[in-house]
């Protein structure tokens, strides 16, 4: 049995809280990380659905993980392999597709096809987002100043973002400014022409969040999910080996090697407080843990509203805790195959099965589909981004086999009347049908399916109203309001009670920026 | 007047306010107006399809700050007006009636009948809504400088100033007036109130004039706009009808040595390597000057009168650009007086989901078949503003969809005021499309260009052309689609003056 007193526990074994705890750990300090799960990695977890199929049962591709956590954590040591998708293909209902590849000429060669207009706009807009993507970056890694302040950090953090503003040209400052404030579909239809493309392109305009793409602020989500881009060519989205889950061993194991302690089938109860300081959490067990500090990486409203009695918060900050939008939008259905879906635009085993296919004919097609959510229904013609990862990783499905993961908008988390087994087994056959029209096959080779709704999300990977990045992705829930004015800067009005996870600036989307800077902000504050 | 400093395309408000402020300076103004009254949205026209149509807008008031500075006192503008009566109309005379004021015991008792708990928190949200205003009007008396360029003393100081105002809010309210921008109308709703009839009412202001609906981020920003530029939920009645404000601008211009010529339309802005040279009138004379203001949308104003060869292509991709997309029409019904409707500002506001239904249409350009109305009555008169109708309908034309329009704005208002229907005489309707030909506005849009963040504050009409400057030397613009533009204010024909003044 282990000593119960620690330095730092940390709640919640998603990879921001194990990075989090790698962080401190490298830095000396005796870390627990605690989980509710049996395993570990929250919603970046690899898990045998049916015998011999392994799905990465959420999250599902990886790509805005950052560089120097990668590095630091020596991950690719820990086992850690990216394995890239090297397409997205978009048919159409009239048997035609769009292909773009990871290859800049191909894919414009490609639109070329369908339009030489755009193939020449997709020129120059790729060095545009490419360049606003590079330029907004250190806004990801920055600690986000409080403009009310007048302390002399916050004063600090405001005159670094000043001087950033200045280090941009004026041409990129407009382009950020308005990436930040358009919607997607205007920021397309200023391109582009073609219907498939305006529709693929705003697509990851709209993941995870509870907006079409013709509502504003969605060209920001698109940005976000551009980050992911720049490194690589078309899109340097990849899976990784294993699964997502395969993301998560691997900074489990580089964490444990730094000496991170991590318990699993440990679920917080609540955080103990003694003098007005973070002092420890009781377990549901009834085992009590102690330590210097705390550091939540659950979603906001049990970090806030559920670990931590609401006497030890100021009344605003419990307000916009309770405020903080985090309807979940997006559902998965993971489909067990004895063979290949067969796409009708390209019939037989092809590259577009070793890539993404996306559901998204048009703007107006995901619009609609949005139309649907708002009004408390799951789209009856979704948005879909589909996957066969046991064609880059073999060992995910049985020999000749195959497992299919299918990302779903929308399937909103307060549907009208609530979900019920009815209503989930509708919304799988919604999304069956939906690939039916394009690969007619679909049900002779499925063998097993998972559906899993926003419900489902919040109750196996803990996430509250079950959004995808613990919080919508709006103007008003970014950066310095991020969970809540005041506290973004990864503290919390508790004393030695931190916060670092996607509920944090600067978001989801398996980064793990959130968890890094917090663990640098609990040793700056150390002492 | 020989040769004027300065030729003023549009008799518009703003045109005309620019006009007086530069008249007022001393320079020889000539304000150029191609229809037989001033006015611009303040004044009728005569339609293509021949019928008569009064002022676009029951009312108009300029900024106070404009009508001190100005004198208009002095040329008649009475700038002294009560508060009006705000009806969210409900079916069975459940109607819900609010005056714009944290104290008035009738509203607080409407109010009270659909939530106790909103009652009490109806005096905090007018205290919200006042800070807010009071700071965007400060904001839009700011010129918005070319980011990062800015001229110290004559840009920066202002910018600190407003940023001081901002920060003197306090953190709690400053960060509400920053986040309310960029919300829906329904979140700003919702943090202060439960009952959905009151949240309604509130998210048909914000969605009043824009083609957005009550669920579209930035319908926070657009309640705040509209709230300002009225002086609160309701319009407030101008007296002596708008026609007294353009009058009294009319006055002051003159007052001050400028002139005001009618039917002398602006066919053509003359430019000579990169520089204006005056402008050609469509009976063909042409009149010299070095300085032209254009108080006309940015898209006509440059694509228009100055035409694209003149211009950098990359300026020409970014003002084709500007999202204009109008989806307001107007109806004109005169009845027999028995139309049953109370005095005030009436809103067919009956849910959330009622106005954002109402704007899909739009998306789709469809005309909503169930249409968000806001009514006036003057006498016998009604006059009804309908959303959505987009200016590009899907499948038809405006004038194969005209009956269709005029149709639905009396069924839909006659749900609520079945006295209404019977007590028709005769109609008389603004299509998007007579909106562009009768007035001028592209793509019907009342505010020369959509009040989106995107095209907000430093980023109106385009960035970094948000100080009334264009790449035209001598060109600049003064009208509503500028900064601090969109509604009846005067800031952005204020702000457009003083521009001109520095150079």
């Amino acid at each position: 049995m282990a000593s119960n007193t620690y330095d730092a526990l940390v709640i919640g074994a998603g990879h921001n809280g194990m990075i989090a705890a790698a962080y401190l750990a490298r830095a000396g300090k005796k870390v627990c990380v605690l989980e509710r799960r049996e395993i570990v990695g929250g919603a970046a977890v690899t898990e045998e659905i049916f015998p011999g199929y392994r799905f990465s049962e959420f999250s599902y591709v990886v790509s805005l993980l950052r560089p120097e956590i990668i590095r630091d954590l020596q991950l690719p040591k820990h086992g850690l392999k990216i394995l890239p998708l090297p397409s997205t293909v978009t048919p159409f209902d009239n048997g035609d597709y769009l292909a773009g590849w990871d290859d800049h000429d191909l894919t414009r060669r490609e639109i070329y096809r369908h339009s030489p207009r755009d193939a020449e706009a997709y020129d120059e807009y790729s060095r545009v987002m490419a360049r606003a993507a590079k330029a907004i970056k250190p806004i990801i890694g920055l600690v986000p100043p409080d403009p009310s302040s007048l302390s002399w950090r916050d004063m600090k953090g405001l005159l670094k973002l000043a001087q950033f503003g200045r280090s941009l040209s004026e041409h990129e400052l407009y382009r950020i400014a308005k990436l930040v404030t358009q919607s997607s579909a205007d920021l397309l239809e200023e391109w582009f022409e073609l219907d498939a493309l305006k529709g693929t392109k705003a697509a990851s305009g709209i993941i995870g969040t509870y907006l079409g793409p013709r509502s504003p602020g969605t060209a920001y989500v698109l940005l976000h999910h551009y980050m992911g881009e720049i490194d690589g060519a078309f899109r340097a989205w990849g899976f990784a080996k294993n699964g997502t889950g395969g993301v998560s061993a691997a900074i489990a194991s580089s964490a444990r090697a730094l000496g991170v302690e991590i318990r699993t089938s440990a679920a917080v109860d609540k955080v103990i407080v003694r003098g007005g300081r973070a002092a420890g959490v009781a377990l549901a067990n009834g085992d009590e843990l102690s330590a210097k500090v705390v550091m939540s990486a659950a979603d906001p409203k049990r970090s806030f509203l559920q670990f931590v009695d609401q006497q030890h918060f100021p009344e605003d900050f419990v307000q916009a805790i309770r405020r903080f939008r985090v309807r979940g939008s997006s559902g998965k259905v993971n489909i067990a195959l004895s063979g290949l879906p067969d796409f009708t635009c390209l019939p037989g085993e092809g590259p577009l099965h070793r890539g993404a296919i996306s559901i998204s004919p048009s703007i107006e097609y995901v619009e609609r589909a949005f139309d649907e959510a708002k009004y408390g229904q799951f789209s009856r013609q979704p948005y879909m981004d589909i996957i066969i990862p046991s064609m880059i990783d073999r060992d995910m499905a049985p020999p000749g086999h195959h497992v299919m993961s299918c990302f779903v908008q929308y399937a909103p988390y307060d549907i009208e009347g609530g979900w019920d087994d009815a209503k989930k087994e509708a919304f799988g056959e919604t999304v069956i049908s939906t690939i039916e029209k394009y690969a007619p096959n679909i049900r002779q080779v499925m063998v097993g399916k998972q559906v899993i709704t926003p419900h489902d999300i919040e109750r196996i990977a803990g996430i509250t109203g079950g959004n995808i990045f613990h919080g919508e992705l709006l103007l008003h829930q970014l950066f310095f309001l991020r969970p809540a004015p005041q506290w973004a800067d990864f503290r919390t009005p508790l004393p030695g009670y931190y916060f670092g996870a996607a509920g944090a600036h600067p978001g989801g989307g398996v980064m793990g920026a959130a968890g890094k800077m917090a663990a640098t902000e609990i040793l700056k504050d150390w002492q | 007047m020989t040769n004027p400093d300065i030729l003023i395309v549009g008799a518009g408000h703003n045109g005309l306010v620019a006009a007086a402020y530069l008249a007022k300076a001393g320079k020889q103004v000539l304000v150029l107006e191609q229809h037989a009254i001033a006015g611009g949205q303040l004044a009728g026209r005569r339609l293509a399809a021949g019928a008569t149509v009064p002022a676009l807008h029951p009312a108009g008031h300029l900024r106070p700050v404009i009508v001190q500075e100005l004198g208009l006192a002095r040329h008649g503008l009475n700038g002294a007006v009560a508060d009006a009566a705000y009806i969210s109309a409900a079916a069975h005379g459940e109607s819900l009636r609010l005056m714009s004021s944290a104290t008035d015991a009738a509203t607080l008792d409407a109010i009270r009948h659909h939530s106790a708990r909103d009652a009490a928190r109806w005096p905090e949200f007018i205290a919200f809504m006042t800070t807010a205003t009071s700071f965007l009007d400060a904001a839009y008396g700011t010129s918005m400088p070319r980011l990062p360029k800015v001229a110290l003393l004559g840009e920066g100081l202002p910018l600190a100033s407003l940023a001081l105002k901002l920060r003197r809010l306090g953190g709690k309210d400053m960060f509400r007036v920053i986040r309310s921008f960029s919300m829906s109308s329904i979140e700003l709703a919702e943090e202060f109130f439960e009952s959905e009839a009151l949240q309604a009412a509130i998210a048909g202001v914000a969605i009043h004039g824009v083609t957005l609906g009550s669920m579209s981020a930035g319908t926070g920003f657009t309640l705040i706009h509209n709230w300002l530029n009225r002086g609160g939920l309701a319009h407030r009645g101008t007296p002596g009808g708008p026609q007294a404000l353009t009058d009294a601008l009319v006055k002051a211009v003159r007052a001050n040595g400028g002139e005001v010529r009618t039917n002398a339309g602006v066919a053509q802005i003359l430019v000579e390597q990169q520089r204006v040279t005056g402008v050609r009138l469509a009976s063909g004379e042409t009149l010299k000057s070095a300085m032209v203001v254009s108080s006309a949308d940015p898209r006509s104003t440059l694509l228009g009168l100055v035409g694209a060869p003149e211009l950098p292509p990359e300026f020409v991709w970014q003002t084709q650009s500007i999202r204009m997309r109008g989806s307001v029409a107007k109806v004109f019904v005169e009845t027999d007086g028995q139309h049953g409707l109370p005095q005030g500002t009436i809103a067919v506001a009956p849910s959330l989901r009622y106005l954002e239904r109402a704007y899909d249409a739009a998306k789709y350009g469809e005309i909503s078949a169930q249409p968000y109305l806001e009514v006036t009555t003057a006498g016998d008169h009604v006059h009804i503003h309908f959303q959505c109708a987009p200016h590009a309908l899907r499948g038809t034309d405006w004038e194969a969809a005209r009956p269709v329009l005029e149709q639905r704005a009396v069924e839909t208002l006659a749900t609520y005021y079945p006295a209404f229907k019977g007590s028709v005489r005769s109609m008389q309707s603004v299509t998007p499309v007579d909106l562009e030909q009768a007035w001028g506005l592209t793509e019907g849009d009342l505010n020369h260009g959509q009040l989106i963040l995107d095209q907000v504050f430093f980023m109106r009409p385009l960035p970094g052309w948000s100080n009334h400057r264009t790449p035209i030397d001598g060109l600049y613009l003064c009208g509503s689609g500028m900064h601090g533009g969109g509604g009846i204010s005067g800031h952005a024909g204020r702000n457009a003056a003083r521009a001109i003044l520095q150079d």
